[in-house]
């Protein structure tokens, strides 16, 4: 679905952003691109919806080439939510946000405001269809940001940091709403160095380190590899530092593992 | 000696007519660390700005009840008064630093307080110092990681020696690596030079073993007081949206509280828990 | 608007980084008295070479010959509407060809000077400048903050940009009025978002006792020596020479 083939990428010459990044992404993924700050994951993904062009290699959306393709028609395939949702947000009301890229890749206006309804329903925003989206709390901002997005209903879905600044209550929802699109049949791929997050609800990773891909595999096995972690400059989810630390025989993500192995080491019958 | 003392505070902003803050009491001691955390939106950040004076005297609206900062009622100074003694740090920090280098940064503040020139720079070296960015005194801001921007941030307050440094989230915006970076300078300032710490953080596992109390704000109200084992142990912590620590999730489905009366809050104490019960098993 | 990054201050270690501002102030008020003093295209070629050595000096060469291109599009604007106007009124395709590069020279003689001026002025110094020649400090830091928030702007708008792209937004569509209509899914974000920031960059400011004292430190003083009394002089002189050759020969 998404093909990365030996794709470099710099951003000033010399200093590379990308380096031969090679990636096969399928579909109905859902998948983390995990990372620190200024490993290059947010390049590596304006290069899925055109907003970069490789500077050597090639990436292909759903068999077509990104080079052939401008971002409006990407887009239509590939929606790509930001980290800051007041970078996007502008029109006068809720409704005319939700409807911005709806008007923009030419719907009918009847398919425009059954989306809108729809969206509005979904997210919870109806009460707030005639409102200016910056009146809007931060968090209901960023669903609507989210919203937006979902409102067209891209085959790919890519979230940049969506994590920062939600509770842990709020981020049990975000995964779930993922699951459920990612159930849908959709791609789902969050860009992220939140590990508790990733480890809590991601099935894979693509681990990202100064332009490299370092690896690429079940979060299970990734979240609990140290030196590839340390190489990453990441620090490792807790229950795998847990993992650690009890000494346990295969280190784990999985909170009932954790539990079960320490009852036993703990001594008895768990309660 | 209480250092802060909050007397029924509450708080709306100009437009709003439900209150951020309602009927808040808290009393902070003099070299205490304070660890604020709640579910988003709760008035944290509200809490905050009233700390050092911004509202109301910045932000208007209504406000009601008694704000002392080191003796000083918030309502009857100016905040360039208050920042003298409790500094705050913001959560992004691109909007906190704008000098062109680090090292003027640091000094904007001891040069508001018109203190001789040579007085400002010994300052700016000691703030630098001690946070450990030294090396970084002659780099824009700009060209620098979130961790280490912070981190200038920290060094600016510190140049006005206050007593009391909150801060509003500060690592919300960085990676892991660097929030840990600089949370521990945090506890480094609070054990080797008292300062008084207050912490607003959604990232538990990395200094609930450091702070003295945890204050849990829910919509509006400070719900929860207490030592961090009491509060990330209770009841009333687990339906709120807050991220309790896995050592201590674990801890609890293996009722450690109950059986071994322990409560540990980090992983290592976790483990070196378990790996004492298992050589004496229960 | 690659005309800006030949404004933006670099940091260097040249002499004429190092000199003060207000000596590179001098030169750049009496160079610029000089292009709207002079009509003669060869003359004005030499108050535009007066900033050559400056370049060369002060090593920003790439950057100063990037305002220079940068500004290239405009001067083929000056230079149509110019000829234009001078043929339709006198006539003579001469005068007007003569006058259009008269007017070109003199527009790359300010964009040259003042870019000069910018690309070795760290905006500190110049706000101490300002406050050393007694503007109130609220005032000279406001220019500062502005040009230190130029930067932060660009990149926030080529980002806000992206984002809306990625809805679908093509920003070269349509016809003129689509197109500027086009401008509005950016400037409102950005726009917002600065308003948001001035808030919050007030705050931080209160936090670190902005306004407590009428008469603030500050870390660096501005003194004038050798290295300016020098540029001045030589600035005087050049100004002296050139003004010469209209009062002394009458050359216009």
């Amino acid at each position: 679905m998404i093909l990365f083939d030996d794709v470099s990428y710099s951003y000033s010459p010399g200093r590379y952003a990308l380096e031969h990044i090679n990636l096969n992404i399928g579909e109905a993924e859902l998948a983390a691109i995990l990372g620190e700050n200024g490993a290059g994951k947010t390049t590596l993904v304006k290069h899925i919806n055109g907003l970069l062009k490789p500077q050597s290699g090639k990436v292909t959306v759903s068999g077509i080439d990104t080079k052939d393709s401008t971002v409006a028609t990407l887009a239509r395939k590939v929606g790509l939510v930001f980290q800051n949702p007041d970078h996007q947000l502008f029109a006068e009301t809720v409704e005319k946000e939700l409807a911005f890229a709806l008007v923009n890749f030419g719907l009918p206006p009847d398919e425009v405001s059954r989306r809108v309804d729809w969206a509005m329903k979904e997210f919870e925003l109806t009460q707030y269809r005639e409102r200016p989206p910056f009146m809007l709390s931060g968090g209901e901002r960023k669903r609507l940001a989210l919203a937006s997005v979902l409102c067209y209903d891209p085959q790919i879905l890519i979230l940049d940091e969506p994590t920062t600044g939600q509770d842990s209550r709020q981020k049990t929802r975000l995964a779930a709403l993922l699951k459920r699109i990612n159930g849908e049949g959709k791609t789902v791929l969050v860009v992220t160095h939140d590990m508790e997050f990733v480890a809590d609800f991601i099935p894979k990773v693509v681990l990202l380190s100064k332009g490299r891909v370092l690896a690429e595999g079940p979060a299970e096995e990734i979240l609990t590899n140290r030196e590839l972690l340390m190489s990453a400059s990441l620090l490792p989810p807790q229950l795998a530092e847990l993992s650690w630390d009890l000494a346990l025989q295969r280190p784990t993500i999985d909170l009932e593992q954790v539990v079960l192995v320490a009852s036993k080491l703990v001594g008895g019958p768990q309660r | 000696m209480a250092i802060i003392d909050v007397q029924a505070l509450s708080y709306s902003y100009p437009d709003s007519p439900k209150p951020n803050i309602l009927d808040v009491n808290l009393t902070v001691n003099e070299g205490e660390f304070v660890l604020i955390t709640g579910p988003s939106g709760c008035g944290k950040t509200t809490f905050c700005r009233c700390l050092n004076g911004l509202i109301p005297i910045s932000y208007g609206g209504t406000f009601s009840g008694r704000v002392i900062v080191d003796g000083l009622l918030t309502t009857e100074h100016p905040v360039y008064e208050i920042a003298q003694h409790l500094g705050l740090v913001f959560q992004n920090p691109e909007n906190e630093l704008f000098c062109t280098t680090v090292e003027r940064e640091v000094a904007f503040g001891p040069e508001n307080l018109a203190l001789p020139r040579n007085e400002v720079r010994s300052r700016v070296e000691e703030a630098l110092g001690v946070v450990g960015i030294s090396h970084l005194w002659d780099k824009s801001p700009e060209e620098l990681s979130g961790g280490e921007q912070q981190k200038v941030a920290i060094a600016a307050l510190l140049a006005m020696k206050p007593k009391v440094l909150v801060l509003d989230e500060p690592t919300a915006n960085l990676d892991p690596l660097s929030a840990r970076s600089v949370l521990n300078i945090l506890a480094k300032l609070n054990t080797e030079s008292g300062v008084t710490i207050i912490l607003v953080e959604h990232r538990l596992e990395m200094i609930a073993h450091i702070a003295d109390r945890c204050a849990v704000f829910d919509d509006g109200r400070l719900v929860l007081v207490g030592e961090p084992g009491e509060v990330l142990y209770s009841e009333a912590v687990e339906r709120m949206g807050i991220g309790i620590p896995k050592a201590v999730q674990v801890a609890k489905r293996l009722a450690l509280n109950s059986k071994l009366g322990k409560k540990p809050l980090s992983s290592w104490d976790l483990a070196e828990i378990i790996r004492g019960a298992s050589d004496d098993p229960l | 608007m690659k005309v800006l990054y030949g404004f933006e201050y670099r940091r260097g270690t040249s002499v004429i980084h190092r000199i003060d501002p207000r000596s590179k102030m001098i030169y750049v008020i009496l160079f610029t008295a000089l292009t709207v003093y002079f009509v003669n295209p060869l003359v004005l070629l030499l108050v535009l070479s007066s900033s050559f050595p400056i370049v060369l000096i002060s090593k920003i060469t790439s950057r100063w010959a990037q305002s220079i291109k940068g500004s290239l599009f405009f001067i083929a604007f000056i230079f149509i509407f110019n000829f234009i106007g001078i043929v339709l009124a006198t006539g003579s395709v001469y005068d007007a060809v003569i006058s259009g590069i008269s007017m070109s020279i003199r527009f790359i003689a300010l964009i040259s000077i003042f870019s000069v001026f910018f690309l070795t002025t760290s905006p500190e110094d110049l706000t101490q400048s300002m406050v050393q020649m007694r503007i109130p400090y609220d005032y000279a830091l406001t220019f500062n903050m502005a040009m230190r928030f130029v930067p932060t702007l660009s990149r926030e708008a080529q980002i806000i940009m992206d984002a809306q792209k990625s809805r679908g937004l093509e920003m070269e569509k349509g016809n003129l009025i689509q197109r500027i209509k086009n401008y509005i899914p950016v400037l409102i974000p950005l726009i917002i978002s600065s308003f948001r920031r001035a808030e919050l960059v007030a705050d931080a400011m209160e936090s670190r006792a902005f306004g407590a004292s009428k008469k603030r430190t500050s870390l660096y003083v501005l003194a004038m020596g050798k290295r300016d009394a020098l540029f001045i002089l030589i600035s005087v002189i050049s100004f002296l020479l050139l003004l010469s050759l209209k009062l002394v020969f009458g050359i216009p």
